[in-house]
């Protein structure tokens, strides 16, 4: 299965992003997008799976930001 | 090159003696980072296949200012737009990273390929269709 995704960061403070990856995205996971490095922190399909490839979107953060917000869930 | 072929959304659907064809007609091209793909406003005169690395999207407002707009990476396709409107460049590429590695499909070459075999051309333009659809739908989540 190949996954495409579109990222978008969060609070649009930085572009976001689209490109195919070999396995799933995860919530927490890290993705580079262009030089900076983000957290994944929310993940939906997109548009239905179609031979072979599945359409994901992504919502990304700051490292930090993405812990401080799941830690107010606390 | 047949393997990176088959993960990118734009070729999906066709069998390998078809993507033989589209094989033919591509070439490779490899980007250092800050290298310039093309430029906005300059003729589209091809479309381009990433197969590694990534490519900064870049827009001129009509202020004068300049943006990152999008990144595009492994498996992504651009440049499609003036192929289908015969328009100028909307936007300007540039390499995101070192060694970034794109296939470059030239326009006459691809109408062509469409054109003699329709089969094959029907398949690419729904998913062309289908990747502008993919990316409006970016556009509107961003």
């Amino acid at each position: 299965m190949i996954y495409k995704v579109s990222y978008v960061v969060k609070d649009g403070d930085f572009p976001g992003g689209i490109r195919n990856e070999t396995e799933r995205p995860m919530v927490g996971s890290l993705v580079k997008i262009g030089p900076r490095t983000f957290e994944i922190i929310e993940i939906h399909e997109m548009m239905p799976p179609r031979d072979g490839f599945q359409f994901l979107h992504a919502l990304v953060a700051e490292p930090s930001e993405a812990k401080s917000s799941a830690d107010s869930y606390f | 090159m047949k393997a990176i072929f088959k993960q990118v959304a734009l070729f999906h659907g066709l069998d390998d003696s078809q993507l033989d064809h589209l094989i033919e007609i591509s070439h490779k091209l490899t980007y250092h980072q800050d290298d310039i793909v093309f430029e906005q406003g300059s003729a589209g005169d091809a479309l381009y296949i990433i197969a590694d690395g990534q490519v900064g999207v870049k827009v001129n407002d009509t202020d004068g200012d300049s943006y990152v707009a999008l990144y595009l990476g492994k498996g992504q396709v651009f440049g499609e737009m003036a192929l289908i409107d015969q328009g100028t460049r909307s936007a300007t590429i540039i390499a995101a990273e070192d060694h970034t590695e794109i296939y470059r499909i030239s326009t006459q070459d691809f109408i062509t390929l469409c054109t003699q075999r329709p089969d094959i051309g029907y398949i690419l333009m729904r998913n062309i269709a289908q990747d502008l659809s993919f990316k409006l739908r970016h556009r509107s989540a961003d």
